[in-house]
């Protein structure tokens, strides 16, 4: 199912909004990446991301906090939905699975 | 991130890419954003660097265009809308089945007129560009001037030409030459005569493109008695196709053993140049050397047979060509233009150019020759005929209406926007073209072959398989649906919901007008159509009638023997075989020449008064014939007598037409009689002076001809008949053909098809002209009808008023066609002139053409008015028979 694949850039997208809770919407996404993950993007890879998230069904939104400084317009914040926790939580279980299984051996030689 | 900053503004053309992008929904949340992210970068990196980010991020967003879509489905319901439209469109077609199937029908008919067209017309336009090398390939032209007229023009050059330019224009990468022989081909006992016999340079085959299915392309045509084949020969005298090695005999004025060097697919149709033999050139050199070893088959400047194609380097201009070779040229002959005063050229002719647009002596297929005037004329015609197609749709839909407005009204006031009307009418349009389109396909992909034969065109249904078809298909659809539909839609569109739903409907003013102007433009495009079929038919009716001042009926003609065991013994027997053919009762007269009135004549010579010097040479055309010929045909005396055979001097004697008389600027024919002439240094006195009769159609001017007396011309026998009884003369005269040439095949034909077939092209254009006039005919016709129904219906209470008031049937029919015949009038105004100045134009190619009578304009006009009120009566009687109480009880 290409519904349950996660790229590792909309994990990341995921991870953010997730431990961003309440206050999650484009701008603080963005903001929130740089500081935290060292990643600078441009807002329209940001946005299509959430989007395509939101699609996807990891995500859900809602309007809130018109601005002055947004010229009065509102913003679209994020949640994780629980499909979202969902895929979250099988991409971490994988990624320790295999980290169980690399032999130590190569670990010492490196 | 403080609440007290300043709010500074955006620029605002980053925000009107966006909105063209996005819809508000996503704007604002993308927008916002961006403004965001702008106010902070103001702040902290200043106002241009945070504009330059704002237009960056602005762009860059472009990318997420697509969410927009997504999102906008869900939002409105257009597709469940579409399904709607196309659910009422349905419905109304069923509903209205007359108005539709008159919709449909028209529009069909219309298209596949249109079709046909387009598929003839890019079959013209298609020939020879399957060379790879078409656009650097050209055909060296020859023309001669003699006293600065030009004298010769002709698409075959002479043989020195083509190495001359190898030799001495680098942009020339390779040339070709071909000349073309007819002649008898055995194979294990087994002749048939063959025609499309090229005797042909190596290159030939490797600069244009005809592949090579067994044998190799670069020696095939190399060294002595080699010949190349195409397929369907090898299946004709082997029964297979690889024959490479295999033998063939050639029996003409060459006779040789030629051994088969390749075999090649068969010649497309659409190539100006076909071949069934390609024999090496080195085969001629080798029967026209001269004693030092030259042949004059490579060193002749003035044999002009030879079909030369010169393949230049890619990007050489060929008009700077021309000037640097006639340099070239008069450096090397120029002496000889001084000396016998007259200059040749050899211009460049692109080979796609050959089919449409060139008509010069010795074409490689002159029955074949297209006309590029008819193939643009036909694309126009093409045009109308879906212009008019379309107009109907207009009308009728307008027309309709009325009777749809309350469905428009109902739809309105239940909330529907225009667009949405909009875009159900436009839905309506696309279906209903969509319907006659494949309906137009079909018809024509069934119909092609027929369509092929009656225009006499190699067409075939591989057409189908082009993409260019589709894309053309493709085209008209689109370009239909929108122009037929836009109009009706935004009328119908436009109507008020409560003045529709009170049933007070005034129809506006322009839009009659426009109906009108439609009306009169479909008509004009008719008459136009029907007058210049008439013209056309006129025209070739007068060729055919027209005296060619010989005598064709009842007379068979037997192409002559080729193989023979002994020259020396053909001329008896030939003298023996006609003697024994006019012993058959049915038999009158039996001539032998070497051509027949209606084939081109090759053998031409140069000619003048004995007493005059070489300068005054011009040249005429040898008809080599025997005692008997001018009775047999005939063709009568104006001076002088025929050859005699109590004469033996005769042989040194000529007998010439007028226009040859003319030409020696001898004022009467009696004049001429004893003048001793000079025929390219051979003396002879002329002994008589027959009328001029047209040796080719009327499309040619008369040629000077000349007629040496030549006894053996085994070219033609021809046999006049004394009545119908063709069958037991052919089966007679094929048992003695057999008997003194056996060998040869017995090949006869009936001159008069033979005439006529140089009108083929005529014949063709008149067919296609006709069948065409009748589409659209047909076509503007459905229009009208529906268009009287509309005017019927708007004026239904005028009517019962009228009739209450004690009118009667006719008078209301009077009055409802009045309209009508007022527009067609103005239709045949406009015509008249547009016809006159088409045809004239056309007639112009024909050296004895009609005068445009009156009589064609009044035919075509009452034709029009005829069939308009058959098509207005109907509907219009029905109408003012109706009972007014129908008409008025709403009132």
């Amino acid at each position: 199912m290409k519904g349950n694949n996660l790229g590792e850039f909309e994990e990341l997208i995921l991870l953010t909004v997730a431990s961003l809770a309440k206050d999650a919407y484009a701008v603080s996404v963005k903001e929130e990446l740089e500081t935290r993950a060292k990643r600078v993007t441009n807002i329209s890879a940001i946005h299509s991301s959430l989007y395509r998230l939101e699609d996807k069904g990891f995500l859900i939104s809602e309007f809130g906090g018109a601005t002055q400084k947004r010229g009065g317009k509102k913003k679209r914040f994020f949640q994780v939905t629980s499909a979202g926790f969902v895929v979250l939580r099988e991409a971490k279980e994988l990624k320790e699975d295999f980290y169980k299984t690399i032999p130590q051996l190569a670990i010492i030689h490196i | 991130m403080s609440t007290h900053q300043k709010y500074i503004i955006p620029p605002r053309a980053a925000e009107k890419l966006l909105r063209l992008i996005y819809d508000d929904e996503m704007l604002d949340d993308i927008l916002g954003d961006l403004q965001e992210m702008f106010q902070d970068r103001a702040q902290s990196k200043g106002l241009f660097r945070a504009r330059m980010h704002y237009f960056k991020d602005a762009f860059l967003s472009i990318r997420n265009y697509d969410l927009r879509r997504k999102r906008k489905v869900i939002q409105n319901n257009s597709i469940a809308m579409f399904k709607n439209y196309i659910k009422t469109t349905f419905r109304t077609l069923a509903k209205n089945q007359v108005y539709s199937a008159l919709n449909i029908f028209g529009l069909a008919l219309g298209i596949a007129a249109c079709l046909f067209i387009a598929q003839y017309v890019s079959y013209e336009y298609s020939y020879d560009k399957f060379h790879s090398n078409h656009e650097n390939l050209y055909r060296v032209k020859y023309m001669v001037y003699r006293g600065g007229e030009l004298d010769i023009d002709c698409a075959a050059a002479v043989p020195r030409v083509g190495p001359f330019m190898k030799e001495n224009m680098p942009e020339v990468v390779d040339f070709a030459r071909a000349f073309p022989i007819s002649g008898v081909f055995e194979k294990d006992n087994r002749q048939f005569r063959e025609k499309r016999v090229q005797i042909a340079d190596p290159a030939f085959l490797k600069i244009f493109d005809y592949p090579l299915i067994h044998g190799d392309v670069e020696t095939a045509l190399e060294g002595p008695n080699k010949v190349v084949i195409t397929e369907s020969i090898a299946n004709k005298y082997f029964g297979r196709t690889d024959v490479v090695g295999e033998d063939i005999n050639l029996y003409t004025w060459i006779e040789a053993k030629l051994e088969i060097t390749g075999v090649t697919a068969d010649v497309p149709n659409n190539s100006h140049l076909k071949y069934n033999f390609l024999i090496s050139y080195e085969t001629l050199n080798n029967q026209t050397r001269n004693d030092d070893g030259t042949a004059s088959s490579e060193t002749a400047w003035g044999w002009y047979d030879f079909n030369t194609y010169v393949l230049l380097k890619e990007g050489t201009d060929p008009k700077a060509y021309d000037e640097k070779f006639a340099e070239i040229l008069y450096e090397e002959r120029g002496e000889d233009f001084e000396k016998y005063d007259f200059k040749a050229e050899f211009p460049l002719q692109p080979i796609i150019d050959i089919h449409l647009y060139s008509n010069l002596l010795q074409e490689s297929e002159p029955a074949e020759q297209g006309d590029g005037d008819t193939v643009f004329f036909l694309s126009i015609i093409a045009a109308f005929i879906l212009i008019i197609a379309w107009i109907n749709y207009i009308n009728l839909s307008t027309a309709k209406s009325l009777e749809r407005a309350k469905e428009v009204g109902v739809r309105k006031s239940m909330g529907a926007y225009k667009k949405q009307l909009v875009n159900q009418f436009l839905t309506e349009s696309f279906v209903l073209n969509l319907i006659a389109l494949l309906l137009a396909v079909i018809v024509v992909i069934i119909t092609t072959p027929f369509f092929g034969q009656l225009v006499d065109s190699q067409i075939s249904r591989a057409f189908f398989l082009q993409s260019n078809f589709w894309l053309a298909v493709a085209g008209i659809y689109v370009l239909g649906s929108f122009l037929s539909g836009l109009y009706p839609a935004f009328i119908l569109s436009s109507f008020r919901p409560i003045q529709v739903l009170k049933g007070k409907m005034t129809t506006n003013k322009s839009g009659i007008l426009l109906r009108r102007a439609l009306v009169v433009f479909q008509f004009a495009a008719s008459i136009t159509l029907i007058a210049g079929t008439i013209i056309v038919y006129q025209q070739l009716s007068h060729m055919k009638k027209l005296d060619v001042g010989f005598d064709m009926t009842d007379t068979m003609v037997i192409r002559g023997p080729q193989v023979f065991a002994v020259d020396s013994l053909f001329g008896s027997a030939l003298s023996s075989f006609e003697n024994e053919l006019k012993n058959n009762p049915n038999v009158e007269s039996v001539t032998n020449s070497s051509n027949v009135p209606g084939d081109e004549i090759f053998w031409t010579r140069g000619m003048r008064n004995q007493e005059d010097t070489q300068d005054k040479n011009f040249i005429v055309y040898l008809v080599g014939v025997d005692h008997d010929y001018f009775p047999t045909y005939g063709i009568e005396f104006l001076a002088g007598r025929n050859y005699d055979k109590s004469f033996s001097a005769d042989t040194a004697n000529i007998i010439i037409n007028k226009a040859t008389m003319e030409s020696l600027k001898i004022s009467s024919p009696e004049e001429a009689i004893g003048k001793k002439i000079n025929l390219s240094g051979d003396k002879g006195t002329i002994i008589g002076v027959v009328d001029n009769y047209r040796q080719q159609s009327v499309k040619n001017s008369i040629n000077p001809l000349v007629f040496p007396l030549a006894e053996n011309s085994s070219s033609f026998i021809t046999v006049k008949l004394k009545t119908g009884e063709y069958q037991a003369a052919y089966e007679d005269g094929k048992s003695i053909f057999d008997n003194f040439f056996p060998g040869n095949p017995f090949d006869t034909f009936f001159l008069d098809d033979f005439y006529n077939k140089q009108y083929a092209n005529e014949q063709n254009f008149s067919r296609a002209f006709t069948l065409f006039a009748f589409f659209a005919i047909i076509v503007a016709c459905l229009g009208l009808f529906g268009l009287t129904s509309f005017t019927a219906l708007q004026r239904t209470k005028e009517i019962g008023i009228r009739k209450v008031l004690g009118a009667d049937v006719s008078q209301i029919v009077m009055i409802l066609s009045r309209e009508f015949l007022i527009l067609i009038a103005i239709a045949n105004i406009i015509s008249w002139p547009l016809v006159y100045l088409i045809m004239d134009g056309w007639l112009n190619n024909f050296t004895s053409r009609i005068a445009i009578g009156v009589s064609v304009f009044i035919i075509s006009a009452l034709l029009v008015v005829l069939i308009a009120l058959i098509a207005v009566g109907n509907k219009t009687l029905s109408i003012a028979k109706t009972n007014p109480i129908r008409a008025l009880r709403y009132e």
